[in-house]
């Protein structure tokens, strides 16, 4: 399926001063695009950092990323991704920027946005120029196809100014994210994205691997807001980030389910079975068979996998907030019940997401499940699940349901939840289990 | 009197070398050729032993004063008499020796296997076996029937059992002095069988219960009866030592299912259960009473109690969780 990879590496670098900038008379002819890009270069170049990850013991850095300074008092914006590792484990990690003058020196994490991967961090070092924001971007109202400048540390090879086109709001997304035509890749996360006059519209998130020139933005407004926070609201303590990083991933998929809920949902027919399905414009369905393969099956399946497009970036290796439900219908052609079975089993319908070790070894539940009504088979099933080790109270959960009604014919269900408290689940997988039907 | 009785010099595998029988109420036994008994053993005294009746008529052995002394056969004491009532083996030197009075009771008459019975065996579970591994491999095929998916998987396991009782028979050949190939294979197929059986018992039951630790264990009775079946091979054969080997199997067995314990319990701590059903079986195979979904849902509690409970133990590779790669 189509996921979003994170741009993980992070080499930063770059931004544009807008203000000074002279916005384009007029009616003059408009100015070679090289022009603009070099311009915007120019006027970036003062306003970016370079953040790096140490470790503590080596005192070398393990990540680099990029962040840019957005206030006269020190204050930068970055992504969470980049400075993830400290904020999860400041025993280990500690963050360090390096200032185009050469200057480096300590940086304070102040506030963090985990579910638009941003974090806004303060430097010792108040004599940089900063960056404005769009005022058209904050409004959300910066054209479709406007020419944008990504900047950042593309895999480390040094700064680079990337000339691309704005396509407005990525489609299909819970989160609000800038669909950027243009070549974002690793190590330029936590990059500015500014208009031709060097003013914030976005910043440096993600790529998509599947297309090309297929990046992601985040808007600038969040980094706006997260910024707003960090001058008004407490710092955040060194040793309380963990807790506020697990704060709001609950708070995040509480607001999550609860969209899904208000989205509604709809009855989708799988062969004789019915089952079911998000309403939600985030979900994303593909549906697959298995009859054109050769050689001939000898049991049809028809597969539908709709999955939400969140992905919530936590650390190395973990990425939370995934809904998926998936429906395979199986039906013999030629195999018998015993077969039948046989053949079922060997389907585990779908991967499951790995944590690695930041998730609890998975623990399961079977049982067999009485029709929950008229008009719905009865049901084997298996609840399985995970948790954070690092953040109470959220799990990895997989519901899967066979139906056991006929021997030659079934509808074999998955619900996979990333991220989500144990009342979220057991409440969506109650729908889940009871939508389960006859179509007729 | 008349008393006889019976003086039996073992070889060192432990069958009798010789056999004296003796017409009086006592014996001597050594070295030295004036001996009623004559022991090739250096270590042995030329008149080590005097075997005699005592007062209740029960034979005694007695140590002539030798350096090397007297002991039961397997004992590690020394004595300077033994009686022999109880215990008919002595040591002396390096040579066992067994004394019996004519009225010694021996075992009764042992059946005789009738000649080919073996064979016939072998050959009818043969085809059962051949039988119920064709029939399993139809009730799993869920791809094209082939001639070699299904006889392929036949030819290597016939191929794995017959190479498996040739080895049992060459021990035999070795040991026993006959290979009794028949027998070697008729406890082979048995096994084999009964592993059959085992899997598929486990693997239904595990369905039928909803209860996957019934077939995540099975290859703790797998293991159980692969032990059973090295004994069987063991018996017919007969060693000598039949203790000794069948401690070393069962303790080769259970270093086994150990070992494939010990690796199924840390994938368990690590990775835990696969978010799958599990077999499965045609629905008619369930046992369990169904559970109503807010019940089945209810029950989640526990599962969730249990990861609550794994995430405080600390993983390990100490409180760095992170990936040790850097490669951002």
């Amino acid at each position: 399926m189509r996921r979003v990879a994170f741009a993980l590496a992070a080499a930063c670098s770059a931004c544009a001063l807008a203000a000074s900038a002279p916005p384009a008379p007029q009616g003059a002819p408009v100015p070679a695009l090289s022009s603009t890009a070099e311009r915007v270069y120019e006027l970036a170049r003062p306003r970016i950092l370079q953040i790096r990850t140490l470790l503590h013991a080596a005192g070398r850095q393990t990540t680099i990323g990029s962040g840019f300074v957005v206030s006269p008092d020190g204050y930068a914006v970055t992504n969470y991704h980049v400075v993830s590792r400290f904020a999860l484990d400041p025993k280990t990690y500690r963050l360090e920027y390096l200032a185009p003058d050469g200057t480096s020196g300590a940086l304070q994490l102040l506030a963090i946005d985990v579910a638009h991967d941003l974090a806004v961090v303060k430097i010792d070092h108040a004599r940089l120029p900063y960056f404005e924001f769009d005022p058209r971007a904050l409004a959300g109202k910066l054209p479709q196809g406007e020419r944008i400048y990504a900047m950042g540390n593309p895999l480390d090879l040094g700064f680079t100014i990337v000339e691309g086109t704005n396509n407005g709001l990525v489609g299909k997304s819970y989160e609000e994210r800038i669909l950027f035509s243009g070549a974002i890749n690793p190590g330029m996360s936590g990059g500015p994205v500014t208009d031709a006059d060097g003013r914030i519209v976005g910043i440096n998130v993600a790529k998509r691997v599947d297309g090309e020139q297929v990046g992601v933005l985040v808007p600038a407004r969040f980094a706006a807001a997260l910024l707003e926070r960090a001058h008004t609201g407490p710092p955040l303590a060194v040793d309380k980030a963990k807790e506020e990083v697990g704060r709001q991933l609950a708070a995040w998929q509480a607001e999550f389910y609860e969209a899904l809920q208000r989205q509604g949902f709809r009855a989708a027919s799988f062969g004789p079975y019915r089952g079911l399905e998000s309403q939600a414009p985030w979900m994303s369905c593909w549906a697959a068979t298995n009859g054109d393969d050769l050689p001939r099956q000898r049991v049809s399946i028809n597969t539908t996998r709709c999955s939400s497009t969140t992905a919530v970036y936590v650390s190395d290796r973990l990425l939370t907030g995934g809904l998926e439900l998936r429906y395979e219908y199986h039906k013999s052609i030629d195999l018998n019940a015993f077969q039948f079975s046989q053949e079922i089993a060997q389907h585990p319908g779908g991967a499951a997401y790995d944590g690695g070790r930041r998730l609890t070894a998975q623990e399961c539940r079977d049982d067999f499940l009485a029709p929950s009504g008229a008009g719905a088979p009865a049901l084997r099933a298996t609840w399985c699940m995970r948790a954070y080790r690092e953040f109470e109270g959220l799990y990895n959960v997989t519901i899967v349901a066979l139906t056991q009604d006929r021997d030659r014919e079934a509808l074999l269900a998955r619900l996979t939840m990333q991220g989500v408290s144990q009342a979220n689940a057991a409440a969506l997988g109650k729908r889940f289990l009871e939508a389960i039907r006859w179509a007729r | 009197m008349g008393a006889v009785m019976w003086i039996e010099v073992l070889s060192r595998h432990g069958d009798v070398a010789a056999r004296e029988r003796i017409e009086a109420d006592e014996a001597r036994v050594g070295r030295a050729f004036d001996n009623d008994v004559v022991v090739d053993d250096p270590h042995v005294a030329p008149h080590h032993l005097r075997i005699f009746r005592g007062e209740d008529g029960e034979l005694v052995a007695e140590d002539l004063g030798t350096l090397n002394g007297l002991y039961p056969e397997h004992g590690a004491r020394r004595v300077p008499r033994l009686p022999l009532a109880q215990e008919p083996g002595i040591r002396i030197g390096r040579t066992t020796l067994r004394v019996h009075d004519a009225a010694h009771a021996v075992a009764p008459e042992k059946r005789l296997t009738p000649p080919r019975a073996h064979a016939a065996w072998a050959a009818g579970l043969t085809v059962a076996m051949l039988a119920a591994l064709l029939l399993l491999e139809w009730l799993t095929l869920t791809k094209e029937a082939t001639a070699n998916r299904l006889l392929l998987p036949l030819l290597e396991i016939s191929t794995a059992v017959v190479l498996w009782s040739g080895v049992w028979a060459l021990l035999s050949r070795l040991f026993l002095g006959q290979a009794r190939f028949a027998l070697q294979l008729r406890v082979a197929v048995t096994a084999f069988l009964a592993l059959i059986a085992w899997d598929q018992l486990t693997e239904t039951l595990s369905f039928a219960l909803a209860w996957r630790e019934i077939s995540e264990y099975a290859m703790l009775g797998a293991w159980a009866i692969l032990g059973a079946a090295c004994y069987a091979h063991l018996v017919s054969i007969g060693p000598r030592h039949l203790r000794v080997a069948v401690g070393t199997i069962v303790a080769l067995v259970a270093t086994g299912a150990l070992i494939q314990y010990a690796n199924k319990a840390e994938a368990r701590r690590v990775a835990g259960q696969p978010a799958t059903l599990g077999d499965l079986r045609p629905p008619q195979f369930r046992v369990r009473p169904m559970s109503s979904v807010d019940a089945f849902l209810r029950s989640t509690e526990a599962t969730r109690r249990k990861v609550d409970e794994a995430r405080k133990r600390e993983p390990e590779g100490g409180s760095a969780l992170g990936d040790a790669d850097a490669g951002d």
